[in-house]
């Protein structure tokens, strides 16, 4: 769906909970929190960490350069 | 001396293969950006038609203006327990929303989209919905998607 999305001139990037999978994917730019599947925007009603990994996201959507890269995000929910 | 035993031997192991790829360089700076959310996570508003939980390639469309407590999930690929109790870990809608208002990004897309990724039929995704969404989103002159996903 990234890869789709890309293709038509919109650049994205995408926060993943299985990094290695969007890697396999062919994800253009992606960023990856240590958090479980489900909640990779983070903690449930945890806003300061929510919006701390919506803000590096974009933030790592201008500064990733090479195709593929994925970002760790130093923010952890288990 | 020659190690080959059997001429055209293949392994059975498959090898997973990256596929080619895509990439569109960013041309604008954050506060100048549309910026509309997708997430393969099986969200959609109440009000609409839940997803087939055994497979689904269909998407719904979701206002960008909808309210966090006017949406929910209906996937069957990962523990909903987070997601049900807050919409915002899965599809930071109300999130984005607060960055548009402090000037961080220049706005929020009229509609966001959610499907159900995951499995199900792959050439569906890949040849009718992935186009249809990409094509929504190019209707609306979007700067940029952020996803929630794998």
């Amino acid at each position: 769906m990234q890869r789709a999305i890309e293709e038509t001139g919109i650049p994205t990037i995408i926060i993943a909970a299985l990094p290695l999978v969007v890697k396999q994917n062919g994800a253009p730019r992606a960023v990856a929190p240590l958090v479980p599947m489900g909640a990779n925007a983070g903690e449930p009603n945890n806003k300061e960490m929510q919006r701390a990994i919506v803000k590096d996201s974009l933030k790592n959507l201008v500064s990733i350069e090479t195709p593929g890269e994925i970002v760790s995000l130093p923010y952890e929910y288990i | 001396m020659s190690f080959t035993v059997v001429r055209g031997l293949q392994s059975e192991i498959f090898i997973p293969t990256i596929p080619p790829a895509f990439w569109t360089p960013v041309s604008k700076s954050l506060n100048e950006m549309v910026v509309a959310l997708v997430t393969a996570g099986g969200v959609h508003l109440k009000s609409d038609k839940t997803f087939r939980l055994a497979g689904d390639s269909s998407y719904r469309r979701i206002p960008g203006d909808a309210k966090s407590d006017d949406l929910m999930v209906s996937h069957g690929g990962y523990d909903n327990t987070d997601v049900n109790k807050d919409i915002n870990c899965m599809f930071p809608i109300d999130r984005i929303k607060e960055l548009a208002k402090e000037g961080f990004i220049k706005g929020v897309a009229s509609t966001h989209i959610g499907f159900m990724g995951g499995g199900g039929n792959i050439a569906a995704f890949t040849e009718i919905t992935g186009p249809e969404i990409a094509g929504e989103l190019v209707e609306q002159n979007v700067d940029a998607v952020l996803m929630t996903a794998g």
